[in-house]
């Protein structure tokens, strides 16, 4: 079969770009066989890092839907003199380079920082600790939870709530019942989203969280941390978990895309 | 439809609590509003907007759009507040009141069903955040579905429904929950000609059973001469004239009322003693002259299918002779032939201070000069007496109304000469 030159130029452009590197850390992890590359994964240092980004990811995650909802509903909402700035404040960190994000928080938060000073003498210390890989971790992903649920809530139709407030509901009521049952797919990505990019973030985790093993080394500061040690299939057992993961939680995203697109 | 299962749903309880005093006098009607104004963005919507609507009647609110209407019933609704003016239910000012608290039933133009839920649900959704008891709801919902007979399709979502039985599953749940008035915006607008008529029937038939009084928002005439007990007809925030079809088509008292509801030709002339001039033609108007003086500048109207036209000059008894004139086209329109003919008057510049009049003219086939009219013949006069291009007909009217000519009349589309009829 002879394939069109377009068709070839786009495979060749992609293989170098993206599918090459992926498939790097698949070789390369399982080349000394599936048993080594099992004791990297299961070493301590491994198992503590992945839960630790699971757990500080989790708890971005709750964080940023209860969060996210209520402010894309008081902002659609609600019209009020600095709206659009506060919108656009909200929507800032994304924009933001990681390393800058991170760095800012220190700024804020260290001992020496501008409300950290105020912490320090009665032994709160919320630097270099897993509350502030939390901390950065909604810092830049808020605005992505935030921006799904803004959308969703800027094009609903208002007459639904209209038509709940003549039949006789309360403002909780028509949330609960009317409100809500939309916003179920705009939950599930901004959430998801959420997740996978809270799971993946380095450049404000590594300033913020000091990068100590056992304690605050999460699952990308591992693989940093042991490829500049040198052990090289320790920190590719990670990453492959790690990859392995994002392939899911966008899978996931791309196949149910229709039913979290339903109005 | 079953008919004797309703009253049970509805029964004779009391709607409200006692009702305020100073409004003791009024009890009668079901829903009014008095002195409502309201302006959005400093441009005025509408102004003094004062009617009532009594128990188990329908009331239209008909206008074009960008009239206020929609204003009119969101106000009353309690989904915008009215600048001044005050909304009464059943005796009770409401005007304070939010929209949960005030029991109307609002038929939306897109019908806002919710897309989570099925008929059912979408149905029972008032009694549930009432907490009703499930018995309640379950009797309730059983007997509205069949009234709206949509029993087969109880269990599925609004996306599966067509637009019709969309609005039913809309009326039904609004009835759930016994509503003091129902309004519904444009419930039509989104309908095919023929499932529009058929459920304008079904609508009017339901609510005559209900006894619930209901306000209507069109822009469609036929609908509103249809729906309406009582039209109230509305121009740029006012209400030009309120009344039953009859009165309102028939009787038109400003010219947009006229024009609005029904084709309508419009001659200028002056009131002499008993008859009406318009140019040297005279028409006896000794009725319609009720109200003007003398020399007063007046707008003479009448509806196409009042016009009788004779090739012999002889006008049945009840007819009352204009001038006459020249048929310039014929079209047929399948239950009537729709004739335009040009008047032997024509338009004069009108003089400063003097009100426009006409000339005399003789039509001709090449010399076409006179105002043109337009007349409506049913099929079986168009049959018996054939008329062609070129006849020269007399012209005669079985009815006509007589409305003051005011002289910025014509920028603000009439003045409501007598409002307290």
């Amino acid at each position: 079969m002879v394939r069109p030159l377009s068709l070839t130029a786009m495979i060749a452009m992609m293989l170098p770009l993206v599918l090459l590197p992926l498939a790097s850390i698949f070789i390369f992890g399982t080349s000394k066989g599936l048993g080594s590359f099992w004791a990297a994964l299961t070493a301590p240092e491994a198992i503590f890092a992945l839960k630790l980004s699971m757990v500080t990811s989790f708890w971005a995650t709750c964080f940023n839907v209860l969060f996210g909802l209520f402010a894309a509903y008081v902002l659609s909402r609600y019209m009020f003199w600095g709206r659009t700035a506060l919108i656009v404040t909200i929507s800032l960190p994304t924009a933001i380079p990681t390393a800058v994000a991170g760095f800012s928080l220190l700024l804020l938060w260290g001992p020496y920082g501008v409300l950290g000073q105020w912490l320090a003498p009665y032994g709160v210390q919320l630097m270099f600790t897993p509350y502030a890989i939390v901390i950065a971790n909604i810092f830049v992903t808020f605005p992505l939870a935030f921006g799904v649920m803004m959308s969703v809530f800027e094009t609903m139709n208002r007459s639904l709530e209209e038509a709940s407030a003549t039949i006789g509901a309360t403002r909780w009521q028509t949330f609960w019942h009317v409100t809500l049952p939309s916003l179920r797919g705009a939950i599930v990505t901004g959430a998801l989203l959420t997740f996978a990019r809270a799971v993946g973030e380095f450049g404000s985790t590594i300033l913020v969280s000091g990068n100590l093993a056992f304690h605050t080394q999460t699952a990308p500061l591992y693989i940093f941390a042991k490829f500049n040690e040198g052990q090289v299939e320790a920190a590719n057992a990670v990453a492959i978990v790690l990859a392995l993961f994002s392939f899911f939680i966008f899978s996931i995203l791309f196949f149910t895309r229709d039913w979290l697109d339903t109005e | 439809m079953q008919s004797e299962d309703f009253t049970s749903i509805f029964g004779l309880e009391e709607k409200l609590a006692t009702p305020e005093p100073d409004e003791q006098t009024r009890k009668e009607f079901a829903a009014g509003v008095r002195g409502v104004s309201k302006s959005f963005s400093g441009t005025r919507v509408l102004e003094d907007i004062d009617f009532d609507v009594a128990e188990g009647e329908s009331l239209v609110l008909l206008g074009a759009s960008g009239s206020g209407k929609t204003t009119i019933l969101r106000i009353i609704a309690g989904l915008e507040e009215p600048d001044t003016g005050r909304v009464i239910l059943h005796g009770k000012d409401v005007t304070e009141m939010p929209a949960r608290e005030r029991g109307v039933g609002v038929i939306f133009q897109s019908y806002a069903l919710f897309p989570r839920m099925n008929v059912e649900q979408n149905i029972s959704y008032g009694l549930r955040i009432r907490r009703r008891p499930r018995s309640e709801i379950r009797e309730t919902v059983d007997h509205l579905i069949s009234l709206v007979r949509l029993e087969e399709h109880r269990k599925k979502y609004p996306s599966q429904l067509s637009g019709g039985q969309q609005q039913r599953v809309a009326i039904a749940r609004t009835l759930a929950y016994k509503p003091q008035v129902l309004l519904f915006d444009e419930p039509f607008g989104a309908l095919d000609a023929q499932t529009r008529v058929r459920l304008r029937r079904e609508i009017h038939s339901l609510l005559k059973q209900v006894k619930v009084p209901a306000i209507f928002i069109t822009h469609d005439q036929e609908e509103a001469l249809e729906l309406g007990d009582r039209i109230a007809v509305v121009n740029a925030g006012r209400i030009e004239q309120i009344g039953t079809p009859d009165q309102v088509y028939n009787r038109p008292e400003t010219e947009y009322v006229a024009t609005f509801l029904g084709a309508a030709n419009l001659l200028l002339g002056v009131v002499n003693g008993e008859l009406v001039e318009i140019g040297t033609a005279q028409i006896p108007a000794s009725a319609e002259l009720e109200r003007l003086r003398d020399g007063q500048a007046i707008k003479l109207v009448f509806r196409p299918e009042d016009v009788h036209l004779s090739k012999t000059g002889t006008l049945p008894p009840n007819c009352r002779r204009l001038t006459n004139g020249i048929i310039e086209e014929i079209n047929f329109v399948g239950a009537y032939e729709r004739v335009m003919l040009r008047l032997d008057l024509v338009a004069r510049q009108p003089t400063e201070g003097a009100p426009p009049l006409y000339n005399v003219t003789l039509n001709s086939l090449d010399r076409r000069t006179g105002i043109p009219i337009i007349v409506t013949r049913p099929k079986t006069e168009a049959a018996t007496t054939c008329l062609r291009v070129g006849d020269r007909v007399a012209v005669g009217l079985m009815a006509f109304r007589v409305l003051p000519n005011y002289a910025l009349a014509s920028e603000r589309a009439g003045r409501i000469i007598d409002v307290h009829k």
